[in-house]
């Protein structure tokens, strides 16, 4: 990256560390030995010290409790005591004869395809707004970003009691004599997940706007004027500058989206409790885990949908990696290929 | 390297010491005895009724504490089970019996209480309702209440519908619920986003079409094969047909605040539901002046043309109290103090609910209880809930397969089946 920037050329003036240390230590390489040595230690009890803590806490509470998953993800086991039935791949035969779970990973599907349709062009159009010099800009970003700082056990419970058939929103409709648009919202699984990714919507759309705002932030307004001197419309600057110039961000928004959709569960068990997700037609992966293991007291069966669970995101997140982000990762993850460039 | 070893290792010893940390017990000293006690009861008189016992204990017995934690009904079967895993299960704890108990029962954490319940308390209780609590012949618990279900209604609403006598068999219920629909209330209050509340009404079916001997031995031989389950489900679909059920009853829950179904029947909204006996106490809470409502009657679920089931046949719940494996005798001791009669006289009207203790059942002054604790005694038999009795897995694939039947997604045939498959899981 850095190889790009116009400094480059000027790369025979001295730049300080580097050049001084592929000079200096030629001449007098015998007495800086010792001492490469003992920075070289300091640096990795520096290093020890400082990633140690957390190192030693993701080992036990990410890395052993994924094993410890898929350990008991082979067993029939109640929860109590050490698990003892081993029961090999039964546990995963089961879930995948199960309708019920295709069901759920089909609506995850259904959430991680509709949230980027709903929330990115949305997003995107909210902070081209909020980006220009309007009235009141600052009082309309903080609104549009209070829902994604309320708990979702407030937003889940407040929009499950508007949505009632005997709620606000069917009253409100009734009262404005629109009862043919009267709906059982939350109930008729027909139209339930729509519910859902209303509310979805609603919710995390101010995270969305807030990121792009922030990347529409540092693409610098020089572009924007030369474009516009250049007689370019206010359209044409914002797709064929500032769109490309936010790719980064959308597509660092969309993998948190999608890592999101695929692990969604506290909103769906708010508004539709333990049971009845899956009768609705909003069940997720994460729901049908904890009812079928939580729930139902059926441990080693609900790790096992854990295990298959994180594999799927897992997967899903590689790919991603690999073919979307690759370029704007290239610095940070594949650090090696880099340097070899 | 060995330097980086060696600090790693220090890390993780320091870690290691203060997870040890967390976990030590409350050991005693000196002769003292101290206890831990977990209940389900976080607000109201109910939590009163327990600190006011524990006081009275403590005070009874010298150098005996008990720590008191109330825990949130649904959060309690999860909390007992890290509990027993980790070592640190409480000494007296909530019990319901059935599938649910014997699991606990076969981890070896729980104290066998056969031959230290007191004569006096076997006396005054009676033998029948210890079942709930016995597995193998051996008694595993104290019950404290019995909370038998049928069907709790608005005399008002009834009055109001020109229904003079509360119906005796299915088709008198659909003719009620006809009446009922007339006057424009909810016929019936149905909680069944919480589940259990729409799967009573496939166990009462099943308790008019199964004989007692099939309901008794379900829990241990988990064959479904007999056709009575599915005619409980033919039942239950042919009677949901006739939309009996409240607006959304899908994702109305069962107990919390005024729309759910038992808020429904406390501000007459609707005019009945298929309850246990402790809906009393949960409409009381619920109406507007938060006193008990004064129109609540009861009547038993009807009867089913047909059925192998005796006709006063009952379903029910037993609330009662265990003892962990390692406790002290202080817990014995507990739970006889708390089934003298006095203090299950005191149960009765705190918590508006039957004692388990049956010499204590005349404390009862609730009207609404009246009829409720005369048809348990008329009873030929008494099943324990169907979820319970199967335990949590097969109870909980039970409870939402009823659900879907109700939704219209799913079939009678379902149900059977989807319970099978349950059995293939836990």
């Amino acid at each position: 990256m850095a190889s790009t920037l116009p400094v480059a050329p000027r790369a025979e003036t001295p730049v300080p560390g580097r050049d001084a240390q592929a000079s200096v230590p030629a001449p007098a390489s015998r007495p800086v030995r010792p001492r490469r040595g003992r920075p070289d230690w300091r640096k990795r009890a520096e290093i020890t010290l400082l990633a140690g803590p957390a190192l030693v806490v993701f080992v036990f509470f990410v890395i052993v409790p994924v094993l410890m998953a898929a350990y008991y993800g082979f067993f029939r086991w109640q929860g109590f005591g050490p698990p003892t039935e081993f029961v090999g791949l039964q546990n995963y035969l089961t879930i995948f004869q199960d309708s019920t779970f295709r069901d759920a990973v089909g609506h995850n599907m259904l959430i991680v395809v509709a949230s980027l349709a709903l929330q990115g062009p949305l997003a995107i159009l909210f902070a081209l707004l909020l980006n220009q010099r309007i009235r009141g800009r600052s009082l309309i970003r903080v609104l549009i970003f209070v829902p994604y700082v309320i708990s979702e056990v407030v937003v889940g419970t407040g929009w499950s009691l508007m949505l009632q058939d005997v709620g606000a929103v069917n009253d409100l409709l009734g009262k404005l004599g629109l009862e043919w648009l009267q709906q059982s919202w939350i109930a008729d699984p027909a139209i339930a997940l729509g519910t859902l990714m209303v509310i979805i919507t609603w919710k995390y759309i101010g995270f969305a706007v807030i990121l792009m705002l922030a990347g529409l932030q540092s693409i610098p307004d020089e572009l924007s004027e030369a474009a516009a001197i250049d007689g370019a419309s206010f359209w044409q600057i914002q797709r064929h500058i500032t769109l490309p110039l936010l790719g980064p961000t959308i597509r660092i928004w969309a993998f948190l989206s999608i890592i999101g959709s695929l692990q969604l569960f506290d909103l769906v068990n708010i508004v539709w409790g333990q049971f009845v997700s899956a009768t609705a037609g909003t069940s997720t992966m994460a729901t049908y885990m904890y009812l079928n293991g939580h729930m139902a007291g059926s441990y080693g069966y609900g790790n096992a949908v854990a295990v298959v669970l994180f594999v799927i995101s897992l997967i899903i997140a590689l790919i991603y990696q690999r073919f979307v982000l690759r370029r704007d990762t290239a610095g940070a993850i594949t650090g090696g290929k880099e340097k070899r460039r | 390297m060995s330097a980086r070893k060696a600090a790693t290792a220090a890390v993780a010893m320091i870690g290691l010491v203060a997870l040890a940390g967390c976990a030590g017990g409350g050991g005693s000293a000196d002769g003292d005895v101290s206890m831990t006690f977990w209940h389900n009861s976080t607000t109201g008189d109910g939590k009163a009724y327990w600190a006011d016992a524990v006081e009275a204990f403590e005070a009874e017995n010298e150098g005996v504490s008990i720590e008191v934690q109330s825990i949130q009904n649904e959060d309690m079967d999860g909390r007992l089970q890290t509990a027993v895993n980790s070592g640190d299960m409480p000494d007296i704890f909530m019990a319901r019996g059935g599938g649910k108990l014997a699991a606990v029962v076969n981890a070896g954490a729980v104290k066998d209480l056969s031959d230290l319940i007191s004569d006096d308390v076997r006396t005054d209780y009676g033998d029948a309702v210890f079942s709930a609590f016995t597995i193998d012949g051996a008694t595993y618990g104290l019950p404290v209440s019995v909370l038998p279900g049928g069907i709790f209604y608005s005399q008002d609403l009834f009055a109001d519908a020109g229904v003079t006598e509360t119906p005796a068999t299915m088709d008198e219920l659909v003719d009620t619920v006809g009446a009922l629909e007339s006057t424009g209330v909810e016929p019936i209050a149905l909680g069944a986003m919480d589940a259990w509340p729409a799967a009573h009404w496939y166990y009462f079916f099943a308790l008019r079409e199964c004989g007692q001997d099939v309901m008794e031995s379900i829990a241990s031989t988990l064959d479904f094969s007999d056709p009575c389950w599915l005619a409980a489900g033919e039942d239950l679909a042919a009677f949901a047909d006739e939309d009996p059920y409240n607006t959304g009853f899908l994702t109305t829950s069962a107990q919390q605040g005024a729309g759910s179904s038992a808020g429904l029947l406390a501000n007459h909204q609707a005019a009945m539901e298929l309850m246990g006996g402790w809906n009393v106490g949960v409409i009381a809470s619920l109406t507007p002046d938060e006193e008990p409502l004064a129109d609540l009657g009861w009547f038993p679920f009807p009867s089913v043309e047909g059925g192998d089931g005796a006709p006063t046949a009952m379903m029910g719940g037993v609330d009662g109290y265990g003892c962990s494996k390692d406790s002290p005798s202080a817990c014995e001791d507990f739970l006889n103090f708390i089934a003298s009669p006095e203090w299950q006289e005191r149960y009765a009207v705190s918590w508006n609910a039957i004692p388990a203790s049956a010499s204590a059942q005349t404390a009862v002054t609730d009207p609404a209880l009246q009829p409720l604790i005369e048809a348990y005694n008329d009873a030929d038999y008494v099943v324990v809930w169907l979820d319970t009795l199967l335990g949590q897995n097969i109870g909980n694939a039970l409870n939402t397969a009823v659900v879907e039947l109700l939704s219209g997604n799913g079939t009678p045939e379902s149900i059977v089946e989807t319970v099978e498959t349950a059995a293939t899981r836990g």
